[in-house]
């Protein structure tokens, strides 16, 4: 097994086009993005029955990379952060397959 | 009163006062989220069609375009009121009034469509024109809004990740946007005779499925209500009220100089009336994402579509009638 990092990114559905681009023009490999159902955050409930638009939906971006292109795309997601709803976490993450990543 | 009784007994209201209880109540009843977007683009291609006929039959003159026209410049005119009576009425700040002032100045195409059977059930004649009308007043409150916000120091920053032209898509591209004109295109080109072939599905079934949709919508309200109240002050609460009538009365004006019949009046101010919860929260997650969608979202869809529904529709009948010539 190899070591890697694991970047998991929670933000709003409408921003998740612009993180998404962020970790392509980092130089990260691939990305998963996935639904969320519901929260808390804010002082606020959310949930993605309660809004039409799905607007405020959330989703759930995860990539693995090297720990150089996981640095490059943080600098920039802070930045997104700067704007829209979210929490980004990173994390130690061992891998079988270390070409793909 | 017989209109406004009628109103609140009809099968959608009913309907939308039963998911708004469901939901007030904490009951788990949901709708799948994506048979309520097959609902909700089902009915936009159905009053879409029904338009493009109305049109294809010579409902498209020089008076149409004029009303056209008079309720572009109303949808951007309404931001700017809404925004300054925000900022002296409450204690959001520049973007949350900018945000939620483009809600007020776009339109519901449910409150539309809610309206065009209340309006009809009051034995009222509306033309087909008035879906394009529709479609045009979804966009120019947001341009009103997005001026409005970037005059504010630090709102036309670049946020990372952001591309050109993704703006200008969601607004002008979005599902209510293509469905209605391209269904309103559809009817024009196919006419009655096109119509004929698809009625039994876009027409017949029209009223159960407002009254599904309706349920979905009580819900959502609920939902949005319970998880947003948080976020309001008595004076946001009260500006969700009084700003659709302010909205109903101008969009009255613009009907009286343009002599518009009861019906299509009643349909333009509840228009204006009605506040955006679909097109616009897109759109302000992507122009304004400082902007609280709790807030919002909560007054749009959880304070104005009811109270339009209940209480604002009767009364914009009422007012359609009161100011048209030779309405009895």
């Amino acid at each position: 097994m190899h070591a890697r990092r694991r970047l998991e990114l929670i933000i709003e559905r409408m921003a998740a086009p612009r993180a998404c681009k962020i970790l392509e023009t980092s130089g990260l490999t691939g990305y998963t993005v996935l639904p969320a159902i519901s929260g808390f955050g804010g002082d606020t409930r959310w949930s993605r029955d309660a809004d039409m638009s799905a607007s405020s939906d959330m989703v759930v971006v995860v990539s693995i990379g090297s720990d150089d292109k996981v640095q490059a795309a943080l600098t920039e997601l802070e930045r997104l952060l700067g704007s829209h709803i979210g929490v980004l976490s990173v994390g130690d993450v061992q891998v079988l397959r270390p070409e793909r990543f | 009163m017989d209109i406004a009784l009628a109103t609140l007994l009809s099968p959608i209201v009913l309907f939308f006062l039963l998911g708004l209880a469901a939901a007030l109540l904490k009951s788990q009843m949901t709708i799948p989220e994506a048979f309520a977007k097959g609902l909700a683009i089902y009915l936009m291609m159905s009053i879409g069609l029904k338009g493009g006929v109305a049109i294809s039959e010579g409902d498209l003159g020089l008076d149409a375009g004029l009303v056209m026209v008079s309720a572009v410049a109303l949808s951007f005119l309404l931001p700017v009121i809404a925004y300054a009576l925000l900022r002296l009425t409450t204690r959001l700040n520049e973007v949350d009034s900018a945000a939620t002032a483009a809600h007020y100045g776009s339109i519901s195409i449910v409150t539309f469509v809610a309206a065009g059977q209340a309006i009809n059930a009051a034995g009222l004649q509306t033309s087909g024109y008035l879906v394009a009308v529709a479609a045009l007043m979804e966009v120019p409150a947001i341009i009103s809004a997005l001026i409005i916000a970037h005059r504010g120091a630090g709102q036309g920053e670049n946020v990372a990740g952001s591309h050109r032209g993704e703006l200008a898509r969601e607004v002008l591209l979005n599902a209510s946007v293509v469905v209605l004109l391209g269904s309103l295109i559809i009817g024009w080109i196919s006419g009655a005779a096109g119509m004929k072939a698809i009625e039994p599905f876009f027409v017949a079934p029209f009223q159960g499925v407002l009254c599904l949709f309706l349920l979905d919508m009580g819900l959502s309200a609920g939902r949005g209500l319970r998880n947003g109240w948080r976020q309001l002050g008595p004076g946001t609460v009260a500006f969700a009220l009084y700003m659709p009538l302010i909205s109903g009365l101008l969009a009255a004006g613009v009907a009286a100089l343009n002599g518009m019949g009861p019906g299509d009046a009643a349909l333009l101010i509840t228009l204006a009336a009605s506040a955006s919860y679909i097109a616009v929260p897109a759109a302000m997650r992507l122009a304004l994402p400082k902007a609280r969608p709790s807030v919002y979202l909560t007054l749009s869809l959880g304070i104005t579509f009811p109270f339009n529904l209940i209480v604002g529709l009767p009364l914009y009948i009422w007012l359609a009638r009161a100011i048209s010539p030779g309405a009895s």
